[in-house]
Parts: structure tokens; C-alpha cells; sequence
């Protein structure tokens, strides 16, 4: 079949009321996390996850995603109203959006923010459409060698692109592959760091980790005394942004939508990484670069683009090879997993249902979100006025029955407590905790297919070398750890230290 | 010599990497052409220590320990306390009533809210709770002593 009728087939799926209803409810709650500040769509989506049990596959991912990319939009409202970034990708928009906002353009930046993010959004999922099912295709001759250097790459792509240092990134995907060794030995049937604990023979699950180190990590951070709830509030018939102001979104929209999608495909923070890029792009593009930070269109409508289109063009890689880009697909990678369905090349061809009707309903989503976001922002508004001394603990009761129904063990939610306290010592000390989640999820196929290899060619590692795929992508691993290493030895300041220094500055 | 954060972090990876080999120590290497259940475990140890070392040689770069703000430890430290009390009760208690205790301990306990304002809070909040998972979504909670 070819891409149009594939996509009519989604659409055949995606817009069955009860499908539609889910990915309306995802699209919902998605807005909700990504306005409330201190829960990012990480969180929202574990919590969810055990809710969707009782769902099939189709409606559960709908509605998980729908969560993720919903949150992208919700976050702007807060940047643009209260000048705290709901969730980290929207820290660029606070700065112009905020500016905005006390110019009395409020409605205006909501506006530019929204049609922006549906327009990238979109463009995303076009994307999505055209290169994940030949990427998946191409991936099924795909063999142990092949993963074990794609794995490899994938770690050495997110250190480099990291805005903290390669050892600090590479630490911390090292800790999460220590942490993914926890359990039974698939292959020689060995307790390995059990320690005579039952529910540790399984390994350590994704959604504790990732909800201790996210969620209570990030609210154990966060002393409620410095949480200030002053929200501007638009009137609904301000909205409309004028001729002047759609003019000079339309470039920055369309150069974040493209830039968005191509970080998006590569692994760790892209949605963050994607809108700090776009707002030095759009900054550096300007005729009038004076107007930034006092209230310039470009600078919401670049980043606010970006972070939506860099979410879909996530899913490409963690639909079509079964690879997780972030914590939020490797949550969504368990999803699909939970309910039966490995992602990667087979899930392209053996379940086009659930692939294509995934694909057809982020359209719908985008259209949804877009419909949501404007007329409900006066709601919006009101859930930012819940104090968070009344919020985080919700949070925290959220996180306990999340972790404890996806396997009704306590262990786990121990381990999610664990490893909120690890979160919280790791910010202290200036870590990333993303790439952690990325080892830990990793950890299984990285092993596997690594001793597999070994396995294969007779204990000759030159097999990574003679295999031309294999070959191709540790080159560019050589590369890569090249160009970090040159910037070291100069001791010069390249893109990503500049990053850096931007983002501690506006987070400060 | 100016004690740093990095030198903190990197020692403790250091330590970690060798307690991670100290409790490997009945885990088989293998060969390279059958790997056992220690090679990989192993391997990534030693690339923690040396990440670990790496971080403790470039520390200069890091901020002075004594700059590392720890005014949030207190309130951190209650919120760990009242959760893990929530956690080691969950299953003897239930949802009903460990949840309704964690949100008044936190409320009132933590955040010195008023007494009555953190009761109803906590008790309507964890009502609605219970009925969005047990009856709308179906998704039975722990019922413990209540039996529900």
C-alpha cells in the first residue's frame, strides 16, 4: 500500500468517536501538565500509563502522546502569563512572551504561541508520515552489530548534544546502564544485584526511575515559599494578534518548525535544545536584534514552533527503529510494550492499524489542541492560580498510585522515592538526570545485542568494523568524540558551552 | 586547595563504581566469545570510575562546594520523611486512608496550612480521586483495611 492509502487506513482508526474522545482527553490533560509548573509531561504521562491498561493499544498511545505534545502547547501559557516556564522547553518563550504580556499583547503571544505550535505540529507529523515507514524498512536489515553501534552512537549524540559536559552526560547514561543491569541475566539465567528482593529478579521498571527523578525530584527542589502565582489574564477578544505581528511570526514559524523537527530526531533533551537554538537563530537573523527581550514576535513564535515540531520528529526514530530519543518516548516505549506491541520496523509493518492510526490522530490532535487552547485559556488561567503548597502534594499522590499500579509492587515505589532523593542530588551538582532514564532504557538491548555480536562472530570484535552500516555509524561515534575533544584541548567556547551559559542565565 | 563540587560528585562515582565491582564479584566475566552475566556490568563500572576521575581532575571548572545552596534540605527532607511514611503504610492502610493522611501531614504538617482548610482539602480531594480511578476508569486502588 502506498503513504495515502496507509494514511486513510489511519484515518479510518483515528477518527472512531472513541479514539477521537482519548486523544481529545490526552490533548487535555497534555495542556493542563504543561501549564501547571513543577509537572512536566514526563510525569503526566507515568501517571497516566496505569490508566490506560484497560484500553487497547491504539487508544492508550493515542492518548498518552496526546499528553506529550499537548503539554508543548500548555507551556507557553504559563511563560507568557506568569513568566515561569510550565516545562523546560518553554524557558526561551518566558523572556519575549512574558514582555509581551505586560505590553498588554497577551492574547497575542497565546495566539502566535498556538497557531505556531499547530503549524510545526503539523509539519511534524508530515514528516513523520513521509520518512518513518522507508527508515523502518531500511532498519530490518538491522542485526546485533548494526543496533549495538546504533546504541552506541545514540549515547555519543547525546552527550555531544548536551548542554553539560560530554563526562557529566556520559556518567549519567553509565549510571542508568549500571541501574538496567538490575535482574535476571536473559542469557545465563544470573541474580544480578538482587539482593534476595523478589521484585528486583525483573529489573528496575522505567516509570519509577523516571517519576522519582522527574516528578519528586523536581518538587523536593522546589520550596513551595518560591512559587509566586501572579498570572496576567487576557480578555478573550484580544486574541487576534494584527497584520504586523503575523507577519513577523510567519519566518520565525517556518524556520522553527524545520529546525524543531530535525533536532527532534536525534537523542536526548531535543524539545529544549531545539527552542534555546531557535530563539539564537531568530535572534541572530534579525534586522532589529535590539527588540528582543522586550517583546519580539520572533521570539515566541521561534521557540514556541520548534519545541512542537522537535516532540513529533521524536517519534520517528522510536516508531520507526524501536529507539528512544528521551525519557517521555521510552515511557511511551513502554506503553506499546505493555500492551504487546514492540515498537521499531515491526511495528510499521506487522500493526499498521496501530502505527497509521497513531500517525492520522496526531493530526487530529494538532487541530484539537489548536481549538482547545485559545478559547480555554481563561480556564487555564484559573488552575494557575492553585497555590502549590495545594498542588505539589497532589503530585506527590499522584506519582505513589502511578508507580504502584503499573505492578502493584511497593518495591517500586521505594525505588521511585530512592530516586526522587537521587534527583534531587544530582541538580545540586549540576547533573542531567535525562540521560540516566536513556541508559536504563537502553540497557537491555545494548547488552544483548552487544554479547550477541561477540556470540556471533567468535569473540572478534572487528565484526563492528566489517559490517558497512555498523562501520558507518562508529565513524561517526569517532567523529563526534573528535569534535568534543577538540573543543576541550582549545578550551573553546563551541555552540554548546554557549547554550549552556544562555540557559543558566535565563533559568537564573 | 579550594574543596569543589566536582570533586564531591566524581568521588562519589568513584566509590560507587568500586562497590559495584566489590558485589560483582560472583558474576562470570565469560570470554569475548560467549560474554557472562558480569561483562557488561563490569564494563560499565569501570567507565563510571573513569568519568568519576575525570570529573575529579576538571573540577576546577566546578563552583566551590561551600557555594552549593542547601536552604531547601529541611523542607526536602520533611517531604521525604511524610512519603515514606505513606509508602511503608500504603498497603496495610489502603488508598482511602494513607493518601488521606499524606495530603493533611504535607498541607498542614509541611506547609503550615490551616488545620480545617488541609482537611477538606485533603479528604475531598482524595474522594474525587478514588472515584475518577475506581469507578471511572475502572482501576481498582489498594483497598487495605477497608476493604475497598
Amino acid at each position: 500500500m502506498g503513504t495515502v492509502e496507509n494514511l486513510l487506513l489511519g484515518f479510518s482508526v483515528a477518527l472512531q468517536p472513541d479514539v477521537l474522545w482519548y486523544a481529545l482527553l490526552g490533548c487535555l490533560v497534555g495542556t493542563i501538565v504543561g501549564v501547571l509548573p513543577g509537572i512536566g509531561p514526563l510525569s503526566g504521562i507515568s501517571i497516566l500509563l496505569p490508566a490506560t491498561f484497560g484500553l487497547d493499544t491504539t487508544k492508550s498511545v493515542v492518548m498518552l502522546a496526546g499528553i506529550y505534545y499537548g503539554s508543548q502547547y500548555g507551556g507557553s501559557t504559563t511563560s507568557i502569563l506568569m513568566r515561569i516556564p510550565g516545562e523546560a522547553a518553554s524557558v526561551m518563550t518566558c523572556i519575549d512572551g512574558y514582555a509581551m504580556a505586560q505590553k498588554g499583547r497577551a492574547g497575542a503571544a497565546l495566539c502566535i504561541a498556538a497557531v505556531g505550535s499547530w503549524i510545526a505540529g503539523t509539519f511534524g507529523v508530515i514528516m513523520l508520515t513521509l520518512i518513518a515507514p522507508p527508515l523502518a524498512s531500511f532498519a530490518l536489515r538491522f542485526g546485533p552489530p548494526e543496533y549495538t553501534a546504533l546504541l552506541v552512537l545514540g549515547l555519543i549524540f547525546l552527550a555531544y548534544m548536551s548542554s553539560t559536559s560530554l563526562p557529566r552526560t556520559l556518567l549519567m547514561a553509565c549510571f542508568g546502564l549500571l541501574l538496567g543491569t538490575i535482574g535476571i541475566d536473559n542469557m545465563t539465567g544470573h541474580f544480578r544485584y538482587s539482593f534476595d528482593i523478589a521484585e528486583l529478579g525483573d529489573g528496575i521498571g522505567i516509570v519509577p526511575v523516571a517519576i522519582g527523578l522527574f516528578g519528586l525530584g523536581e518538587i523536593l527542589s522546589t520550596p513551595s515559599a518560591n512559587v509566586i502565582s501572579k498570572v496576567i489574564a487576557p480578555k478573550l477578544r484580544q486574541l487576534l494578534p494584527n497584520r504586523r505581528e503575523w507577519r513577523q511570526s510567519a519566518m520565525p514559524i517556518a524556520r522553527g518548525s524545520v529546525l524543531g523537527f530535525l533536532i527532534g530526531l536525534t537523542p536526548g533533551s531535543a524539545h529544549i535544545i531545539s527552542s534555546f537554538l531557535s530563539y539564537a537563530i531568530e535572534r541572530r537573523v534579525s534586522k532589529h536584534p535590539e527588540e528582543f527581550g522586550k517583546g519580539a514576535v520572533a521570539g515566541v513564535a521561534g521557540p514556541e514552533s520548534a519545541n512542537n515540531a522537535a516532540s513529533t520528529g521524536a517519534f520517528v526514530p522510536m516508531l520507526a527503529l524501536g529507539l528512544p530519543t528521551g525519557p517521555i518516548t521510552a515511557v511511551l516505549i513502554a506503553a506499546l510494550m505493555i500492551h504487546g506491541v514492540p515498537p521499531g520496523p515491526t511495528l510499521v509493518n506487522e500493526h499498521p492499524n496501530i502505527f497509521w492510526g497513531f500517525v492520522a490522530s496526531m493530526y487530529v490532535g494538532n487541530l484539537m489542541l489548536l481549538a482547545l487552547n485559545l478559547p480555554l485559556v481563561g480556564i487555564f488561567v484559573n488552575i494557575l492560580r492553585i497555590p502549590y503548597a495545594y498542588l505539589y502534594p497532589l503530585v506527590i499522590m499522584f506519582c505513589i498510585i502511578g508507580v504502584y499500579e503499573v505492578s502493584h509492587s511497593i518495591v517500586d515505589v521505594w525505588i521511585m522515592l530512592i530516586m526522587g532523593i537521587i534527583g534531587y542530588g544530582l541538580r545540586k551538582f549540576g547533573f542531567d538526570p535525562a540521560p540516566l532514564v536513556l541508559g536504563l532504557v537502553i540497557a537491555p538491548t545494548l547488552e544483548m545485542s552487544l554479547r550477541q555480536s561477540l556470540i556471533m562472530s567468535n569473540g572478534n570484535w572487528t565484526i563492528f568494523l566489517q559490517r558497512p552500516i555498523s562501520l558507518t555509524l562508529l565513524v561517526v561515534c569517532g567523529a563526534l568524540l573528535a569534535l568534543a575533544a577538540l573543543s576541550l584541548i582549545r578550551s573553546r567556547k563551541d555552540w554548546r558551552s554557549r547554550l549552556a551559559e544562555a540557559e543558566t542565565g535565563e533559568n537564573q | 586547595m579550594t574543596l569543589r563540587s566536582d570533586h564531591i560528585a566524581g568521588g562519589v562515582f568513584v566509590a560507587f563504581g568500586l562497590l559495584v565491582f566489590a558485589l560483582s564479584g560472583d558474576l562470570p566475566v565469560g570470554t569475548l566469545s560467549f560474554p557472562g552475566a558480569g561483562m557488561m556490568p563490569k564494563l560499565v563500572a569501570g567507565l563510571v570510575i573513569l568519568f568519576g576521575l575525570l570529573l575529579i581532575l576538571r573540577a576546577n571548572e566546578s563552583a566551590p562546594f561551600a557555594t552549593v545552596r542547601w536552604e531547601d534540605l529541611p523542607h526536602a527532607a520533611r517531604i521525604v520523611a511524610i512519603t515514606a511514611a505513606a509508602i511503608a503504610l500504603y498497603q496495610t492502610l489502603g488508598f482511602l486512608v494513607t493518601m488521606t493522611l499524606l495530603l493533611f501531614a504535607l498541607t498542614f504538617g509541611a506547609e503550615r496550612r490551616h488545620p480545617l482548610a488541609a482537611a477538606a482539602f485533603s479528604i475531598g480531594v482524595v474522594a474525587l480521586t478514588y472515584l475518577l480511578f475506581a469507578v471511572a476508569l475502572k482501576t481498582p486502588l489498594e483497598p487495605g483495611i477497608l476493604g475497598f
